[in-house]
């Protein structure tokens, strides 16, 4: 199983789920392998560990990145560029738009349905079950239809995105996958793939996995930490071999 | 009870709640403005109020009103927030009213920026406003701590009853750390009836508490400000609080730090460690009271040859690190404003020895 999105891809979620940490991973993964991929920040609720943060990553992956002006980056203004709609209009092979948290943030998202409504989307709604809120399928649901009501549109599938950042154990990430496997089952959608530092994932049993896992490569950390680069130079099969049987 | 992952903000409202404290008001404030959205949500689930003030002037005066009939009551801003606030304080440390204050500090002055800053340092510490008064400030390194403090923040407004601050940057509220929350930190409130309008009938009692600020007396007005002397020095001796990070063995310099900014030099030790350099630090925890036994006493250690206060601002605590080294060992200062945060790269070549 692998990752073969393509297409428009909206990331959306409640506060905190890890949206921004998983767009700017997927746009690398799918770069790597070969993909054309471009990425909005569409964040207009968040201050700080944005998409943004992480444009010299993207861009020097070859990732089309659309972001506010250098000038604005740092303003708490909800900023949506007009480039916004013509990436929409002519889409990448892959086109990513992150959005900011919960329903505030993707209230932006009916701001743009004039340029989505004629092209096929995928919307997937990341779930950290480790967050409050999130922590029960009924939870993730409400969450959901929140999220649905301010988007003025579906979403289509789910992104388990189990973790407790570097606290996070092997056990953490099969509960996430089963937690997230039962809430895509039940209410019928897909689950389009599953996240894991790529510290853990030699140890992860690809086998215990009914979906593609997301190898992440922290972008946004803290200025106490490093932020680890992504192994452009390893070779595709093993370094982003994903799970299953 | 087990760990999840929250965002400091986040954790800073649920503390409150885990507290015991169900009353908050509020205005909403880059970078802070996730507790108001947090607890909009939470406060009902609880049974307990949140309010959004018309401005912050309007908000420092619910939580006196509050704080005097004896409840739990707290609020949280953002430097310009909490400048207007600072009357409002002034009245609750006058009326000698426990309540709590979260500052999440930008860049300033003025409306400076929305990226982390300890700019409010002086502020918080010698005078957030006018009279002749201190705040308890707590400084939390990790969104764990902010936890730990905004729970110990209300039984110590209540010990003292005076209002409590915690004073975080920016990074504080933003990032998202896994935390957990120990009830046993819960402490129920203990002298309340002894001088808070709650009631007569509620306490049982036939005795008025009346709550003010005004002692138009001049001899009055002098042995309440002896008293509230007597109350900050009571703090000094029984709640300075700090942490002392690779000082067993010798080294040859001593960061004074705090907040995330002393993270970086944490790192930035361990990193010179690699190298064979030893650097010591001590992290203050609460900023009033301060430290400065420790911080001298570890200044003092024979292989230590210079200090260094390291702030995301232009040397604030800087003026506390050298009250405490008395002249003993050269200071020196090193931080930044507008929201850079100084790398641990940049620490190294500042502490690194010639």
């Amino acid at each position: 199983m692998d990752i073969t999105l393509e297409g428009i891809v909206i990331i959306v979620g409640d506060f905190g789920s890890g949206k921004t940490e998983v767009a700017i991973n997927l746009a690398v993964y799918r770069r790597q392998a070969g993909c054309d991929v471009r990425i909005a920040d569409l964040d207009l609720v968040n201050p700080y560990f944005r998409t943004r943060e992480a444009r010299r990553q993207l861009t020097g992956c070859g990732i089309g990145v659309a972001i506010p002006p250098e000038k604005y980056l740092q303003a708490d203004l909800p900023i949506l560029i007009p480039e916004i709609g013509g990436l929409i209009r002519q889409p990448a092979q892959l086109t990513i738009l992150d959005v900011g948290g919960g329903e505030a943030g993707a209230t932006v998202l009916a701001a743009l349905y004039d340029a989505l409504r004629h092209h096929e989307v995928t919307m997937l709604q990341v779930i950290n079950p480790f967050r409050p809120y999130t922590s029960t399928v009924e939870g993730c649901r409400k969450v959901q239809r929140r999220i649905e009501a301010a988007a003025k549109a579906p979403i289509t599938g789910f992104i388990g995105n189990a973790n407790l950042m570097e606290e996070t154990t092997v056990e953490d990430i099969y509960s996430g996958h089963d937690f997230v496997r039962r809430l895509a089952d039940e209410s019928g959608l897909s689950l389009a793939f599953i996240t894991a530092d790529v510290r853990l994932r030699p140890r992860i049993d690809a086998g215990r996995l009914s979906c593609p896992l997301l190898p992440i490569t922290r972008q946004l950390v803290p200025p106490w930490k490093k932020a680890a680069a992504f192994g452009a130079s390893a070779p595709r099969g093993a370094r982003l071999q994903t799970g299953g049987v | 009870m087990s760990k999840i992952l929250m965002k400091g903000n986040e954790a800073i409202g649920e503390a409150a709640i885990r507290a015991g404290c169900l009353n908050y008001f509020a205005y909403p404030i880059t970078p802070q403005s996730e507790v108001a959205e947090y607890l909009s949500r939470r406060m009902p689930e609880v049974g307990g109020v949140f309010l959004q003030g018309e401005s912050e002037v309007a908000v420092s005066y619910m939580i006196f009103g509050a704080a005097a009939c004896g409840e739990r009551v707290f609020t949280t801003s953002s430097s310009p927030g909490i400048s207007l606030m600072s009357e409002g304080i002034s009245y609750i440390a006058g009326a000698q009213c426990p309540a709590v204050f979260v500052n999440i500090m930008r860049g300033g002055p003025g409306l400076g920026g929305i990226l982390p800053s300890q700019a409010d340092y002086l502020q918080a510490t010698k005078g957030i406003g006018h009279g002749d008064f201190r705040m308890l400030v707590l400084a939390p390194a990790s969104v764990q701590e902010a936890v730990e403090m905004v729970m110990m923040a209300f039984p110590l407004a209540e010990k003292y009853r005076n209002p409590v601050m915690i004073l975080g940057d920016g990074l504080i509220g933003q990032m998202m750390e896994p935390v957990e929350f120990h009830d046993d930190l819960k402490v129920a409130p203990s002298n309340k009836d002894d001088w808070a309008t709650n009631g007569m009938d509620t306490r049982g009692s036939d005795r008025r508490n009346l709550v003010k600020s005004l002692y138009l007396d001049p001899e009055e007005l002098n042995a309440h400000n002896l008293h509230l002397k007597a109350k900050y020095e009571q703090m000094a001796r029984e709640d300075v609080r700090y942490e002392a990070y690779n000082t067993d063995g010798d080294y040859e310099a001593l960061i004074v730090s705090y907040g995330t900014m002393s993270r970086v030099c944490r790192t930035a030790i361990d990193m010179l460690k690699q190298e064979g350099v030893e650097v010591g630090m001590i992290r203050p925890q609460t900023v009033f009271p301060y430290p400065e036994t420790a911080v001298r006493e570890a200044a003092e250690k024979k292989s230590c040859k210079k200090v260094f206060a390291i702030e995301m601002n232009m040397g604030q605590m800087l003026e506390d690190v050298q009250r405490a080294v008395c002249g003993l060992r050269p200071v020196e200062w090193f931080g930044k404003c507008g929201g850079e945060v100084p790398t641990p790269e940049e620490v190294i070549d500042v502490v690194r020895p010639a």
